[in-house]
């Protein structure tokens, strides 16, 4: 039960993320990216 | 200690399983996007070595064309879905990533243009849509999320509103198919007119961010004007959404006055649960670039990464468009619908010709 319960409060807290905090932490994580040469010179 | 290492077994199994169902979905809007990418590029050379008189359709609008083909002629498999779904999220990270092409200066000089214009094309927008709903005899929720709608920023007003004045299901939808043909129909008359009227890129950005509802769609008309106008629209657009957390506390407050929805009791919390967060991330980026943490190849990455992004919102834009579904919705909320949004149109059309003789934009 209490295994249950934890599991259930650990899925929604992982899915109490908005998509809008999503969309910032990947720019972000694209941004720190481009700054350490992971992307470099992305074409368009 | 056994179950529990299971129980993460199960979890991560099952979000590895959800990640991989959006796959099909964003490799079909990638697949549009960049083949509007190409369109655009072969249509041209096409023309060019032929000596053709032909106007340069944009990417844009090659993507938004296919999906709306696909999405008018097939019935899209539902494996697509969740992916198509996504485009939401490509739109905000889009719109984040757009940050790094405005220096802080800008951001402030634009915006306060458009805040100053948001404010009175929300003030009128809203007793507009009321009016006309009160003399089409619309029922009185559905008129309040049409005014929500079109005063501020579309689908997701919509549905920030739904919950605040405990609005049926019946009426959102009315309120959102009514929000999104009136946007596919703005895709194509809103370049028109500002190209009849040889309006600069800044104003009519701004009239595309404060004139078109929905954050992709105005986006998207933005871009097929031109780059630089698209990005002027983004930013007027944004200015817009910021305000959704106070019209939604308006309307609460009235529809809970009247005992037909929750009483609001923690403002503040209301306003921040209905803040979009996106927001921040477009000014830290942007505060970012504007202390040169960024070199300008990096900016250049950052604002390509951000087109990419885009690219897979226009597909989306397409995809999810389907008249057919949307003539279903009744005529009447349409009617109300078109006609605020052409009054509503031709209001900020007229602020912003006013703003630029006014500022020089």
């Amino acid at each position: 039960m209490s295994t249950e319960k934890s599991a259930s409060s650990a899925s929604s807290k992982s899915s109490s993320l908005s998509l809008d905090t999503w969309a910032v932490i990947v720019a972000l994580l694209l941004a720190l990216a481009v700054k350490f040469d992971i992307f470099r010179n992305v074409p368009w | 200690m056994a179950s529990s290492i299971s129980l993460t077994h199960v979890e991560s199994g099952n979000r590895l399983l959800n990640a991989l169902r959006i796959v099909p979905g964003v490799l079909l809007l990638a697949g549009i996007g960049y083949a509007g990418k190409i369109l655009e590029h072969s249509v041209n050379a096409y023309a060019k070595a032929h000596h053709w008189t032909f106007p340069n359709i944009e990417y844009v609008l090659w993507a938004i064309l296919i999906g709306l083909v696909i999405s008018n002629t097939l019935a899209i498999p539902r494996v697509f879905q969740p992916g198509i779904a996504t485009y939401e999220f490509w739109l905000k990270l889009g719109i984040v990533l757009l940050g790094a092409r405005f220096v802080l200066a800008d951001v402030l000089k634009l915006g306060g243009v458009s805040l100053g214009l948001v404010v009175i094309e929300i003030t009128v927008s809203l007793a507009l849509m009321t009016l006309l709903g009160r003399l089409f005899k619309l029922k009185p929720k559905l008129t309040s999320l049409l005014a929500i709608g079109s005063a501020v920023c579309g689908v997701s007003a919509i549905i920030a509103a739904k919950g605040a004045i405990d609005a049926d299901d019946e009426d959102s939808s009315f309120a959102i198919a009514a929000i999104l043909a009136l946007g596919a129909l703005s895709l194509f008359t809103f370049p028109a007119i500002a190209h009849g009227l040889h309006m600069n890129d800044v104003s009519y950005g701004l009239w595309a961010g404060l004139g078109v509802d929905n954050t992709a769609e105005a986006t998207a008309a933005g871009a097929l004007y031109s780059d630089a106008a698209g990005k002027v629209a983004v930013l007027a657009k944004t200015t817009r959404n910021a305000m959704i957390g106070f019209v939604v506390l308006a309307y609460a407050i009235y529809w809970a006055g009247r005992g037909q929805a929750e009483a609001v009791t923690n403002e503040a919390a209301f306003l921040w649960k209905k803040f979009p967060k996106f927001i921040l991330g477009f000014l830290l980026i942007s505060l970012l670039v504007s202390f040169h943490a960024f070199s300008k190849e990096e900016v250049a990455s950052l604002g390509n990464l951000s087109k990419w992004a885009f690219l897979l919102t226009f597909a989306g834009v397409g995809l999810r468009t389907n008249f057919r579904d949307m003539s279903k919705q009744g005529l009447r909320p349409f009617i109300v619908g078109a006609l605020g949004e052409i009054l509503i149109a031709c209001l900020t059309l007229g602020l912003v010709v006013g703003a630029n003789r006014i500022w020089g934009l």
